[in-house]
């Protein structure tokens, strides 16, 4: 083996530590980037300022598979399909929050909701809500009772809602509820009261 | 080799270069090394059938360095009661069946030579680990099972079935000649091939029977039936009649003997087909005779569905322990403890395959169950929570023409008092649970009577959700509690 080969290894060796630490750094820094932006996430809530307005969540909690009621002063906009996305928001906060009695998946929130005539409401979830939701029939079923027993506490003109993800219709939550469906507010007010 | 040498490299290069080489050649030897065996796990060639005295099921073949491999645990729950307990790359195993002491064997990842009992064993080949599943080769399966209480083995390389105990159905052959002729297949037990017919020919093929044949072809010297043929292949065994006329085949004797014949002559006239087809009885002919078709008799049948399979693993109860294979040890326990109850029951999964939610609604409904059964398993919440389908109570009559996605609201009431029903047992076992509607597919699609079943740990520890103990404890709560209300449910034309 001549001198120069040697030499060449050598300098090879040296760009593959040297790539090896870039590479390192770089998934430090994109590990940090995404807790940053799983905070700013987690965090979601309805703007901090202007008046305030008492709403009702219906929380859900996984060890005793029941859900209660609490009362919430958050400000809401005027619109009605902005100030249901606002109190979905401080409800996905509340489960965001560390220690949460059901926790969802990090960077869960809501795109928006619309309102038809009919009374029916459509809560467009982001990616996050239902890939990383925990999978089980329980967990999910709250959820979903979690989020239509809570727009209908607020607006009792929404009598059905329907869960759809990034603006798309998706079979499942994670793996077992139905997304398919419409829920009814009457059926699933039956199962918050069993529930509570 | 100095150290100083070897720090500066330089003043023996070829001794340095050497090194490299090694290396990066220790570096490719466990970079190909995990490839194959993540390749194992990517690429299933196929499946094999096991059948036993306990069960008959399809299980999983993996390529593991070119040599098929399957799940040890796959192999051996439905044979009994398992216990893995995984101990860095050594595997725990604790193995009873029924008339059998339990037997405790210790596997290491990478070799084949394994302890069961406490005397060594040498596998053809390495036992393997990955994603703390445990996997043997084909080769090590009939060294394996005899060591643990299973045997006689003989596992069929070319027809990739593996029949476990004295569980072989040698079918006897028999030619009657006469006018027509008729060969008379025997079975030991009733079988339930499938017939298809072709000019000159009747295909036999079993898929759920382990029929094996005394000789592979046989030639007969007989104007009508000519010979037969036997072979198997991807775990089913096919007999191929043929004859110089078209051939039929009846079932006879409860199942246990099945009747080839000639096929009647289409009918020129009107005149012709109101006379008599069946044959000439004659003095002969001892043997069991075909029977008429009897309208089917109304049976009760519980249909058990383990969730997800496949690529679908449903919930992660633990990273290496998917809900999938929780629920399927829970389904195969609790189809266990129906038939010792006298219920029989079926499994919509009997292996680790993907069935798609609406594939599961039609199997299901085809089935025609007197009650559908569907397991969940997960990590959140404690004990067991029963579901009926969160469906408003609808005016259909169950019969009639039932919209898909409502079609089980019109067995809520009796979905309900099953629900109830195993509730009741869980709770005379002191198990915590719960009986709750919901939102869940392929539930809401049955046209029959169906509950759900959600097991979570039932105390602190995540791993008690796979214990034997308390798996079986569900299981019996769930038979019991079907079997106190079967009289509340109607039994069903197949």
């Amino acid at each position: 083996m001549t001198r120069r080969i040697v030499v060449m290894l050598m300098m090879l060796l040296v760009v593959a530590a040297g790539m090896g630490i870039y590479a390192w750094r770089l998934h430090k820094k994109v590990t940090a980037d995404e807790e940053r932006l799983a905070q700013q996430q987690q965090s979601a809530a309805p703007p901090a300022n202007g008046p305030t307005t008492n709403v009702t969540l219906y929380l859900a909690s996984d060890a005793d598979a029941t859900l209660y009621k609490k009362q919430l002063s958050i400000p809401l906009p005027a619109e009605r399909s902005e100030q249901a996305r606002a109190i979905l928001r401080a409800l996905f906060g509340t489960y965001l929050q560390s220690g949460s009695q059901h926790p969802i998946g990090a960077g869960a929130d809501i795109r928006d909701v619309y309102l038809l005539n009919d009374g029916s409401a459509v809560v467009d979830t982001n990616a996050a809500f239902a890939d990383a939701h925990p999978s089980g029939v329980l967990a999910e079923e709250l959820t979903i009772t979690s989020i239509v027993a809570t727009l209908n506490a607020n607006d009792a003109k929404i009598n059905r809602v329907k869960i759809i993800v990034n603006g798309a219709e998706r079979d499942t939550l994670a793996g077992h509820a139905d997304l398919r469906r419409f829920y009814v507010a009457s059926n699933i007010g039956q199962l918050a009261k069993e529930l509570q | 080799l100095e150290v100083t040498e070897l720090s500066f490299g330089l003043r023996r290069p070829v001794t340095f270069a050497v090194l490299i080489v090694v290396a990066a050649g220790v570096l490719a030897i466990q970079f190909t090394g995990r490839r194959s065996i993540v390749h194992a796990q990517v690429g299933a060639p196929g499946q094999i059938a096991v059948f036993s005295p306990q069960s008959s099921y399809a299980i999983p073949v993996v390529d593991v360095g070119g040599q098929p491999y399957v799940g040890l645990v796959d192999l051996l729950e439905p044979l009994g009661s398992v216990e893995t307990k995984l101990d860095g790359k050594k595997l725990k195993l604790h193995f009873s069946s029924a008339g059998n002491k339990q037997q405790e064997a210790e596997l290491h990842d990478g070799k084949n030579d394994i302890k069961v009992g406490g005397k060594k064993l040498k596998l053809p080949a390495n036992f393997v680990l990955q994603n703390g599943r445990g996997y043997i080769s084909l080769s090590s399966v009939s060294e394996l099972l005899p060591r643990l209480g299973l045997q006689p083995v003989d596992y069929r390389t070319a027809s990739q079935r593996l029949l476990i105990g004295n569980v072989a159905q040698r079918f006897t052959a028999e030619l009657k000649k006469g006018t027509p002729s008729r060969l008379l297949l025997g079975f030991p037990a009733p079988v339930n091939p499938t017939v298809a017919t072709e000019p000159g020919k009747v295909r036999l093929t079993f898929k759920r029977d382990p029929v094996v044949a005394p000789e592979p072809t046989v030639h007969y010297d007989d104007p009508l039936i000519t010979g037969t043929s036997f072979s198997e292949h991807n775990g089913i065994a096919e007999l191929e009649i043929t004859g110089s006329a078209p051939l039929m085949a009846n079932f006879a004797d409860g199942g246990k003997t099945i009747i080839v014949t000639a096929a009647p002559a289409p009918a020129p006239t009107q005149a012709v087909q109101q006379l008599p087809l069946s044959v000439p009885q004659t003095a002969a002919t001892a043997l069991p005779q075909p029977t008429p078709q009897a309208p089917p008799r109304p049976r009760f049948l519980v249909v058990i569905d383990p969730a997800h399979g496949g690529a679908d693993i449903g919930a992660a109860i633990t990273p290496q322990l998917p809900e999938k294979d929780v629920v399927l040890a829970l389904a195969r326990r609790v189809q266990h403890e129906l038939q010792a109850r006298g219920i029989a029951a079926s499994l919509l999964r009997n292996g680790d395959y993907a069935i798609g939610l609406d594939q599961r609604a039609t199997s299901i409904n085809a089935a025609r169950p007197a009650l559908y059964i569907a397991l969940h398993a997960a990590n959140t919440g404690k004990g067991v929570h029963v579901f009926t389908e969160l469906l408003p109570a609808e005016s259909a009559e169950p019969g009639g023409f039932l919209p898909w996605d409502a079609a089980q609201a019109a067995y809520a009431d009796l979905s309900g008092t099953v629900a109830g029903s195993i509730s009741a047992e869980l709770e005379n076992r002191k198990l915590p649970n719960s009986t709750l509607p919901a939102p869940l597919r392929p539930m809401n699609n049955v046209a029959a009577p169906a509950i759900a079943v959600e097991i979570a740990p039932p105390g602190a520890s995540v791993d008690e959700i796979a214990s034997v103990n308390y798996q079986t404890q569900v299981a019996q709560s769930i038979a019991a509690g079907v079997q106190a209300v079967r009289a509340k449910l109607p039994e069903v034309n197949p």
